[in-house]
């Protein structure tokens, strides 16, 4: 298929509200796996001791960005392809003809590409986003405020989503945003009272 | 050949695209100048509508070729009107 016509496809998938919502919670439940998860990096690397330089931070949160990027796609990539070969298997069943090549799992695939996206995105955005501060470290922040810096970004973010959530399902948004924002504070002040 | 001018088909087609869609994409095709389709029956995975395409010089493998990409497929070709003018059907016209 030509980059045209996939883009085409892909547009026409992202008017489906099945799954715009799909990729919604994809994106907000890998996003809130890698804001915690680099809460987690952040905090342990700095009270572990032997980080020298906001770029190491950055390396090791890196790694942690690749990982769950990685899992993300990977998961969901499978996860959909099993569903939809099931799904196109039971309505092939009720056509009584093969649906192979039309433009219903040509759907599909593109459905399957954009919800593996959103759930690589997710984490890849929130944990570049709580790096940001230790691209400053040394230059205008010590490593100290880059890691307070970065822990209060991934609550923010976390209360962001929150707020977003709580006002697209016409909750109270400010109670979501601390719901969700509540969790970065658990992680934080479990990592510090890690044993070692 | 005469021109087809146009056809009733019934079709048989998954809940996805649903009509709207699925009606939108049979008027893009070439020489097709209107598309009226109609729910006649929902089953659990399928649904059975009536297809009435208009144009002036109609191209039938074309349009099921088009039918067949929107996953639906057509069981039967109901009416067809061809010629110069669609005459409408008396009988129906009467009753």
């Amino acid at each position: 298929m030509n980059p045209r016509a996939r883009l085409a496809g892909i547009r026409r998938v992202l008017r489906k509200e099945d799954v715009r919502s799909l990729s919604r919670r994809y994106f907000v439940a890998n996003g809130f796996d890698g804001t915690l998860t680099s809460i987690g990096v952040v905090l342990g690397a700095y009270m572990g001791g032997g980080v020298e330089d906001g770029l190491m931070v950055i390396g090791i949160g890196l790694g942690a960005a690749i990982g769950l990027g990685t899992s993300g796609i990977w998961s969901v990539w499978e996860i959909e392809r099993a569903e939809t070969s099931r799904e196109q298997a039971s309505l092939e069943s009720a056509m009584l003809t093969s649906l192979e090549d039309t433009q219903l799992t040509r759907d599909f695939r593109n459905e399957q590409i954009v919800l593996a996206l959103a759930a690589a995105t997710g984490p890849v955005i929130s944990i570049l986003v709580t790096l940001l501060p230790f691209l400053f470290e040394g230059v205008f922040l010590s490593m100290f405020q880059a890691v307070l810096l970065s822990i209060a970004l991934g609550i923010l973010l976390l209360a962001t989503v929150g707020a977003y959530m709580g006002a697209i399902s016409k909750q109270r948004w400010y109670v979501a945003a601390i719901r969700m924002g509540l969790a970065g504070f658990v992680v934080a002040i479990i990592t510090i009272f890690l044993p070692g | 050949m005469a021109k087809i001018r146009r056809v009733v088909l019934d079709v048989l087609k998954p809940h996805q695209p649903n009509i709207i869609p699925f009606t939108e994409q049979l008027t893009e095709q070439e020489a097709v100048t209107g598309v009226t389709s109609k729910l006649v029956e929902i089953e659990e995975k399928v649904r059975t509508i009536r297809v009435t395409i208009e144009g002036e010089d109609l191209d039938m493998d074309a349009i099921e070729a088009r039918i067949n990409d929107l996953g639906g497929s057509i069981h039967s070709v109901d009416e067809v009107s061809c010629g110069q003018e669609v005459i409408e059907d008396p009988w129906l016209a009467n009753g």
